[in-house]
């Protein structure tokens, strides 16, 4: 897909990817199905490691998830990014984790097991996604 | 049934100092530590007909070879994944020696990690291709270096198991006992306490400042040949007893966060299977373990991984002087990569090398196998090197 067609800015991204990007314009985390078997796939592979197929769909994931694992980033300091920065793996009500900014909670109140809530927002005019407290 | 056990041997070591600048090229760094290896051997450059390194190490395999005067190379071989990959050199060279491809095999590391790049620095990956998309996945939401994808992984493990900033802090003091009474580690005459540890700086929550392991500029070089031919050199030779490559069905490197453990276990257990089957050793027959500590807290499941303790009891196994000089199980008595220097684990193979010598600074008693493992959390590689 030539850039022009490409319907995000997000940095570093390719065919297989891009799905994911697009979804966060629309304001959804999209997650990769394979069309043939139906088992949901996380990170994208542009083929299904179970049946090897190539064709594959995205299903739109609730946004609703619990903090399974998170880090502050506080050293070096991360262009783009306000100091100290946290960031969350979340695990999706539908079973799937994702890796997403958790800076809507104040960071001493941020915990394993915390339900939490997708917020769509933009950073540097990039479609982005992170969780808030649900 | 054809094993590599015993096949193969290390014939020699050799290195540079360790520095924050080392004031000359990778390059001259890489022919230095190769020519004192060579020199520890009892060997000629004119012998060396295989070089295997591992990524992220900027000397090419023929541009050294080349450089110290090598003959036909017949065998040479790079494996991916940086410090993961510490200890497959050696697997490697093993694996052509064995063969018959090659004789004299150097497996080396140089580099100026700390005065011409910091692998510290953010990871800002920007051609599009398979891996640095994948990388981009996750820093694209400000999980941007190596140390914060481990950070993640081992702040679950803290979680399933209990362990505390404080426990870790028992192997960092442990670590930089050693350190202080080794004189080419950084941190010579400098051992810490645990308070040191507490009140060191959050770098990224739950890794302190003094979980990292340093950067270095420096250069190590490792000489493989057959066991009778490493016999019938200079030095005591040094048997590969066993070495492994790991990766379970769907690793990936760092980011192993879709995993039913992410804590960096699965990939060091599966060497760990293999080394102890191809040795026919158990962890009772282990005396030292040279465990990577890219980030000092994955030691504790690393311990676990190889069956020094059962999943959740690393936290009390590095207590009360267990994993120092004296203690049930010495464990990186080089100082580690947090204590000595990060020449990217090769430091770490020759502090094993050394032991099974028995001429180590912080020599072990009755070394007969030592455990040496490349970095974890991705796909891994390890050794048991022990007396012939």
């Amino acid at each position: 897909m030539e850039a022009a067609e490409k319907r995000h800015n997000a940095q570093c991204s390719n065919r297989d990817y891009d799905f994911f990007y697009e979804g966060l314009v629309d304001r959804k985390i999209l997650i990769q199905q394979c069309a043939a078997c139906e088992k949901l796939r996380q990170p994208p592979e542009p083929m299904c490691p179970h049946c090897h197929s190539l064709e594959w769909k995205t299903k739109a994931m609730a946004g609703s998830g619990k903090i399974y694992s998170y880090v502050v980033h506080r050293h070096p300091p991360l262009p783009g990014f306000e100091m100290p920065h946290p960031v969350g793996l979340i695990e999706l009500d539908e079973g799937v984790r994702v890796v997403a900014a958790l800076d809507p909670i104040p960071i001493d109140q941020i915990k394993i097991g915390m339900p939490v809530t997708a917020e769509f927002f933009q950073r540097d005019n990039v479609a982005m996604v992170r969780f808030r407290r649900a | 049934m054809a094993t590599l056990r015993d096949k193969a041997a290390i014939a020699g070591i050799g290195a540079t100092e360790f520095s924050k600048r080392s004031g000359r090229s990778e390059m001259q760094l890489a022919a230095e530590a190769t020519m004192a290896a060579l020199a520890d051997a009892g060997l000629e450059p004119s012998d060396i007909d295989g070089m295997s390194t591992y990524t992220m190490d900027n000397n090419s395999e023929i541009e050294l070879a080349r450089t110290v005067g090598a003959g036909d190379l017949t065998f040479f071989s790079r494996t991916n994944f940086g410090g993961h990959g510490a200890c497959a050199p050696l697997f490697q060279a093993a694996l052509a020696i064995n063969s018959g491809v090659a004789n004299v095999v150097v497996c080396y590391r140089g580099m100026n990690e700390r005065s011409e790049y910091r692998f510290g620095a953010p990871i800002m990956p920007a051609i599009p291709d398979s891996q640095n998309a994948l990388m981009a996945y996750h820093t694209n939401h400000g999980l941007a270096t190596a140390g914060a994808w481990m950070a993640m992984a081992m702040q679950r493990y803290m979680y399933e198991t209990g362990t505390t900033s404080e426990d870790f802090g028992h192997m960092a003091v442990a670590s930089r006992r050693h350190a202080s009474t080794n004189p080419k580690a950084f941190f010579y005459g400098k051992p810490i306490t645990l308070d040191d540890y507490m009140n060191a700086r959050m770098i990224v929550d739950p890794f302190r400042l003094l979980d990292f392991c340093q950067e270095s500029d420096g250069s190590v070089a490792i000489i493989v040949t057959s066991a009778e031919r490493a016999k019938s050199l200079k030095q005591k030779p040094v048997m590969i007893r066993a070495a492994a490559q790991g990766a379970p069905r769907g690793q990936m490197a760092l980011t192993n966060y879709y995993r039913d453990d992410i804590s960096p276990t699965d990939e060091v257990a599966l060497v760990a299977r293999q080394l102890y089957r191809m040795a026919d050793l158990t962890p009772n027959d282990i005396q030292a373990a040279i465990i990577y500590d890219h980030f000092l807290p994955s030691v504790l499941p690393s311990l676990e991984a190889y069956g020094f303790c059962k999943r959740g009891e690393a936290k009390d196994f590095v207590k009360n002087g267990n994993v120092e000089i004296g203690g049930g199980l010495p464990v990186n008595t080089h100082g580690g990569q947090v204590g000595e220097a990060y020449i990217h684990g090769l430091n770490g193979v020759a502090e094993a090398v050394r032991q099974v010598r028995g001429t180590a600074v912080n020599q072990v008693k009755n070394v007969q196998n030592v455990v040496v493992t490349a970095g974890s959390g991705g796909p891994t590689s390890g050794l048991i090197l022990g007396v012939a």
